[in-house]
């Protein structure tokens, strides 16, 4: 008698979906922070009007503004003020990971934010050397790894095997691929486009994987920086040929020791 | 019956469906497919014409054309993603056309009821104009780019907050860090921490922008990583970004130099470039600064070295140079921490202590005397330095810094007058003497000023006729409070406090005008010369003009006038006085020496001189009355031989002139013949004289 195939896992991309919309309707100012932060007209003032409404997030948007990580050093006392100094996109990013639960770290992956803030930093640091701005690619890379935390709370047990299982990046895309017949960087990039995001946040997204591909050059690098920074196992890749030449493995060695010290430093400014 | 109007939610009628398709079919703007699923697989199941421009397939190749072939990008599962049963999505994504292209598009897919088919609408998400102006864009930023890394001036740039998206090369270099290093909030590790404050502050005044607050500028110091210290001047400008916020780009100034170099200014301004001691202005400011009138405590100690000119004549100038240079070194090793040395000027140095009793600084003073005669080897010689020393503590009279330096100033010449090498505490009553000469020294200023100094005038006769042929103008001050002073007072102070060379031109003027007054008045009754002293400071080049001026001024010929010297101010420099003499002469003057007798003339000098007359001193006058007359004789006989006139002061008696006379003395002068007369009374008196 043979052994009857293991069922396929159970998991339903429709109800992930549908998930991203419901999202905006459990958070509703956030959702609204999302969307007056995409248009060109906004002000800080208006920003902030509508941040003040979540005690909560306009709590976490003082504190990362006075946070040594902008080294103002508990000099911003006016919410708007905080909104001028810590930026437009970085108040979206924080609006989103208050959108889809990012902030409550019991309801993710072991080390996420670990890879988060790591990932995050080496994409601000190595911006300037791709003509980007470093506080975007800062809210990009903490961004990216939205679509593990909706496959980590539709497959809780499923995902944090899978999370277990493949340290690499690359390697948990495949598999998250194979498991669920979508990466969770993929299903990120969904949801920042069904909320408003520009484009500019989530083509890279999209095109991280395809290494000729230099919109998802920087996020590439940034990856790479992060798996050396995290992953002991980690097999360096050719830094060169993931940026289409942009970098070289001597631009790479004087961020890794910066970025490691300040990671822990931004992800307690961003989850108190 | 009449035609029922549609409600909300109710299925419309086939012909309004065929109506909107029929619509969208012909629409030239969309590229509208619609997708069926049949089984896994997605297909194209029909397109309008504008789906078939847009795509280049023919329209049957469209048809049943798997939408995964349509869209690559969607791999794998996630065509679901766009193709949702429950609600419309837009995703931008890259269509692939008939020639293999993409077309970035953005593709908004509506399911149809029935969870079967969906409408796909196609735009392109941009067109050629908005094409153009993103590369406008993109060029305008890469060359802000460009021109900032490439600009010499040290630029920062924050597009979103406080954090730092970029810092040129300009920048790296003179914070001596690279840019990742820099990035972010790494700039402010830069500053110095107690310049940080105020760079925040003008950082987020200007990111806070506003009318006010649009330029900020901070002045900071930046440490660079091997410890060096740059002075910088940063200015922020204001930089709002739509859709990205507020900003800030900061450029840097590198002032160190400027500041060394000013620095450098200041303190040539106020050192002496020799010894590199504070120099008089950085004293007065010093001593300013610690003065508290009423209080004590400040204390001076003025030193000038005793003999240094014979050093300088001796040994030369840069022997001299090197020991006051070495004076500075002793006195700086000497005094405490705190104490300021300065260079007064010349080889004098003042000392200031702060909280000492005058104990405490007289005893510094003996400290400083001993360590200045250590030898000194200088030119090949041992020298053992000296000063005297003049120390004052201040007191409650003291009611202005400069009175502690200026009464220091008088106990050091104190110490000098009463030998050399001596330390000199100023007590009250000095102070007071000294302090009442100053006021008499402004108060005789002024009275020169004033032509307050009037002008007696004593009759000078001729020994053989008895008649007034002359006069001598002899200078008065009634000083309102004191009375009259007299000549021997004034005089003196005149010449020590460089009123002298006024005092001689006030007596010259007066006495031309005079003569020429009473040439009006009296016509030729009026005296034929006068008779005017003129001190040793006087004898110099300039008296020539001076006399001649006056002679013009009041339209005299020069024969009126006799300049009279002190055979004592002859003698300092007989050389040079002999030259102006001469001018004089030359100008038509007579020349008379005053008090011939009592100095001590070279007689072979006096043969050279260019002298007309030589006056007795009275001293000689007076000895006749106790039946000496060999001085007086032999005076007169010198003149004779000479062929010299002579004029005896001091006649006190008949017999006197009688016996003058018969000396052979050409004029007489004195009490018993004429005392002095102010003006009008000399004028009174010479008219009297005329009409007998």
């Amino acid at each position: 008698m043979t052994t009857p195939l293991a069922a396929a896992p159970m998991f339903d991309l429709e109800r992930v979906l549908a998930s991203i919309d419901t999202m905006a309707a459990q958070r509703p100012v956030a959702a609204q922070i999302v969307s007056v932060a995409n248009s060109e007209q906004a002000s800080a003032a208006e920003l902030s009007h509508v941040l003040s409404a979540d005690v909560a997030l306009a709590g976490r948007v003082m504190k990362l503004a006075n946070s040594a990580f902008y080294g103002m050093r508990g000099r911003v006392t006016s919410l708007q003020f905080a909104v001028t100094v810590i930026g437009f996109a970085t108040v979206r990013t924080m609006a989103t990971v208050a959108l889809t639960d990012l902030d409550d770290e019991s309801r993710l992956p072991e080390d996420f934010w670990q890879l988060s803030t790591t990932v995050a930093l080496a994409a601000s640091t190595l911006a300037p050397r791709f003509a980007e701005r470093p506080q975007d690619a800062l809210c990009q890379g903490l961004l990216a790894q939205m679509g593990v935390a909706l496959l980590h709370h539709n497959d809780p047990e499923g995902y944090a095997e899978l999370w277990a299982g493949h340290r690499s990046f690359t390697g948990r895309r495949t598999a998250e691929v194979q498991q669920y017949g979508i990466s969770a960087l993929r299903l990120t990039s969904v949801a920042l486009e069904q909320w408003g995001f520009p484009p500019d946040m989530v083509t890279p997204l999209k095109q991280v994987d395809d290494l000729g591909s230099f919109a998802g050059a920087l996020l590439r690098a940034a990856f790479e920086v992060g798996a050396r920074l995290t992953d002991d196992d980690h097999e360096e890749q050719n830094i060169t040929a993931l940026t289409c030449g942009q970098l070289r493995e001597r631009d790479v060695q004087p961020i890794l020791s910066q970025v490691r010290t300040d990671a822990e430093e931004l992800r307690s400014a961003l989850l108190g | 019956m009449a035609a029922r109007a549609p409600v909300v939610g109710e299925q419309p009628s086939p012909e309004v469906v065929a109506a909107v398709f029929h619509g969208v079919s012909v629409s030239s703007s969309s590229a509208i497919l619609v997708v069926e699923r049949a089984g896994r697989v997605a297909r194209v199941g029909w397109s309008n014409e504008k789906a078939v421009a847009v795509l280049g397939y023919a329209q049957e190749d469209l048809r049943a054309l798997p939408v995964d072939q349509l869209l690559p990008a969607l791999q794998g599962g996630e065509l679901r993603l766009l193709l949702r049963r429950e609600r419309a999505v837009v995703m931008t994504l890259p269509v692939r056309c008939a020639s293999g292209e993409s077309l970035e598009c953005s593709v908004s897919a509506v399911p149809a009821p029935g969870g079967r088919r969906w409408t796909l609408r196609l735009a392109a998400t941009s067109n050629e104009q908005e094409r153009a102006l993103r590369a406008t864009a993109d060029a305008h930023e890469r060359r802000f780019a460009t021109l900032t890394e490439r600009s010499p001036v040290p630029t920062l740039l924050s597009e979103q907050g406080m954090r730092l998206a970029h810092v040129n090369d300009a920048f790296c270099a003179l914070a001596g860090q690279q840019a990742e290093e820099l990035l972010g909030t790494g700039w402010l590790d830069v500053v110095h921490p107690e310049d940080l404050d105020e760079v925040i502050e003008q950082a987020t005044a200007v990111l806070l922008g506003g009318e006010d607050g649009s330029e900020g500028e901070a002045q900071a110091r930046l440490v660079r990583p091997d410890g060096t210290e740059l002075t910088t001047v940063i200015r922020f400008a204001h930089l709002f970004t739509p859709g990205v916020g507020a900003g800030f780009v900061g450029t840097i100034e590198d002032i160190t130099e400027r500041l060394a170099f000013e620095a450098r200014l200041a303190h040539q301004a106020n050192h002496d470039p020799l010894t590199g001691l504070p120099n008089r202005t950085l004293l007065a400011d010093h001593v300013t600064t610690w003065f508290v009138p009423g209080t004590g405590g400040l204390a001076c100690i003025f030193l000038d070295l005793d003999n240094f000119k014979v050093v300088n004549d001796s040994l030369g100038h840069a022997a001299g140079d090197e020991l006051l240079v070495e004076v500075a070194a002793r006195l700086r090793a000497t005094v405490r921490p705190g104490d300021l040395v300065a260079r007064f000027g010349g080889d004098e140095f003042v000392v200031v202590c702060q909280q000492v009793s005058e104990a405490d600084a007289v005893a510094l003073a003996e400290r400083i005397g001993t360590q200045l005669r250590r030898p000194v080897r200088l030119g090949g010689v041992d020298l053992r330095p000296q000063a005297s020393v003049g120390v004052t503590v201040q007191t409650a009279e003291h009611q202005a810094a400069e009175e502690l330096i200026r009464d220091c100033d008088i106990a050091m010449y104190q110490a000098k007058t009463g030998g050399k090498g001596r330390i000199t505490v100023l007590d009250s009553d000095a102070r007071a003497q000294a302090r009442d000469k100053l006021r008499l020294v402004a108060e005789l200023r002024s009275a020169i000023e004033r032509r307050e100094i009037t002008l007696m005038y004593q009759p000078i006769f001729d020994a053989v006729v008895g008649t007034a042929t002359s006069v001598e103008s002899l200078a008065r001050w009634q000083h309102a409070e004191r009375g009259s002073i007299s000549p021997g007072v004034f005089v003196p102070l005149a010449e020590e406090s460089g009123l002298v060379a006024a005092l001689g031109l006030l007596v010259l003027d007066e006495t031309c005008r005079q003569l020429a007054e009473w040439d009006r008045e009296l016509g030729a009754a009026a005296p034929r010369r006068a008779h005017v002293n003129v001190s040793a400071l006087q004898l110099d080049g300039n008296l020539h003009d001076h006399v001649a001026s006056a002679l013009r001024r009041h339209r005299l010929s020069a024969d009126r006038l006799s300049i009279e010297i002190t055979e004592s101010a002859l003698m300092k420099d007989p050389a040079s006085a002999r030259e102006v003499l001469q001018a004089l002469r030359d100008l038509g003057c007579q020349i008379s020496i005053d008090d011939f007798g009592t100095g001590y003339s070279s007689l072979a000098y006096l043969r050279h001189l260019p002298v007309d007359c030589l006056k007795v001193d009275r001293s000689f006058v007076a000895e006749l009355a106790d039946g000496h007359a060999e001085i007086t004789s032999a005076v007169i006989a010198l003149a004779h031989n000479l062929g010299l006139c002579t004029v005896a002061e001091g006649v006190e008696t008949p017999a006197q002139a009688r016996l003058l006379a018969e000396l052979g003395a050409t004029y007489l002068q004195g009490f018993s013949l004429a005392a002095p007369l102010a003006a009008a009374e000399a004028t009174a008196w010479f008219a009297a004289a005329g009409q007998r």
